[in-house]
């Protein structure tokens, strides 16, 4: 049982690495704001393993789901590629 | 230069988190035992709570809840401020 | 710009909002009992009307509704937390004493009682009323300030802000 929850976890923080590079790498602002969510939802994931039930609910309502609706309304009503002037 | 900067901030952070990696307790084992028993045994007893976290958050230290309460709410009124509709604006944007 | 997703994504909002603001309503009073409290029921239930938002670019015409709700949850919160100054801000005056929210809990591993707490129980209810009509109330003015639901309401001026 430890060692799965071990594989587990370990693929989590592989998952979180990759997200949070791929919020650096994409041009595309609303693709980095659902890889920002998911990076989230990886890390109240990896929460919720390491025992802090309330930290995971806190951080999947508040990172996963209002921080990518505030960043895609900002988007909107911006401009949706990132430029370089 | 400024690669060789950046490499070398880059290999001392790395260094300090490998360092703190190494000396970290193992998990669920804290240092101090005797405040995590006050607690368990408290909150049941004085404040009539099983959830020892609800407890800290809202009984031991409930002025820290009522900040972090002013600061949403503080938060909301600046939203508000900002955002808000001035009527001049609205004229030029109608017209 | 005109704001509504398509009839699929509406669908499912409309089956999925029922059951978020109730397992939001369910962390809020079992703040005492079970992991969750005040804070995560608020945020679930404001990401509730962020789906809303999102899926129909609309909330209605409730600005000072949620701005009163607010208000009114942190003053209370305030109240009950001043009503222990005999003893100190804070105190738990309702714990033990058989009234509302007054049950006693045994020592030990238990399954658990809703009337048990005393003003945890109460905190707990007020902060989830207070965070989830503030993180609400901001997705909503960010969404009418951010031109998206400029098309469909257009006849709100009753509620704006005269400078």
């Amino acid at each position: 049982m430890t060692l799965i929850v071990q594989i587990i976890q370990f693929v989590l923080l592989l998952g979180l690495i990759i997200t949070a590079l791929a919020v650096v790498v994409f041009k595309d602002l609303i693709s980095a704001a659902i890889a920002l969510g998911a990076c989230s939802l990886l890390l109240s994931l990896q929460f919720y393993l390491l025992r802090a039930p309330d930290v995971a609910i806190a951080e999947a309502a508040v990172g996963a789901a209002l921080t990518t609706a505030i960043l895609i309304i900002a988007i909107k009503s911006t401009e949706r590629k990132e430029g370089y002037r | 230069m400024k690669k060789s900067i950046a490499i070398v901030a880059f290999v001392v952070i790395f260094a300090f988190l490998v360092l703190g990696v190494v000396q970290m307790r193992p998990f669920g084992e804290p240092e101090n035992e005797d405040m995590d028993d006050h607690f368990l045994g408290d909150s049941q007893e004085r404040h009539q709570v099983n959830n020892v976290v609800t407890a800290v958050l809202f009984d031991y230290r409930g002025l820290d809840t009522l900040g972090e309460a002013t600061i949403l709410f503080s938060a909301v009124s600046g939203v508000l401020t900002v955002l808000r509709k001035i009527k001049d604006e609205k004229e030029e944007v109608e017209d | 710009m005109n704001w509504e997703m398509s009839r699929v994504v509406r669908t499912i909002t409309d089956i999925l909002i029922v059951p978020m603001i109730i397992f939001g309503i369910y962390l809020v009073l079992h703040g005492h009992l079970t992991p969750g409290g005040g804070f995560q029921g608020g945020a679930v239930i404001a990401s509730s009307t962020a789906l809303l938002i999102v899926s129909y670019g609309t909330l209605g015409k409730h600005k000072k509704d949620l701005s009163s709700i607010e208000a009114v949850g942190l003053t209370l919160f305030i109240l009950i937390a001043f009503f222990g100054i005999g003893y100190t801000m804070f105190y738990n005056y309702l714990a033990g004493t058989g009234g509302i929210f007054g049950g006693t809990v045994p020592a030990g591993p238990n399954p658990g009682y809703i009337n048990t707490g005393g003003t945890v129980t109460l905190m707990n209810l007020m902060v989830g009323i207070e965070v989830s009509a503030a993180l609400s109330l901001i997705l909503w003015m960010m969404s009418r300030e951010s031109g998206i639901m400029e098309a469909k309401d257009k006849g709100s001026e009753g509620m704006e802000v005269k400078g």
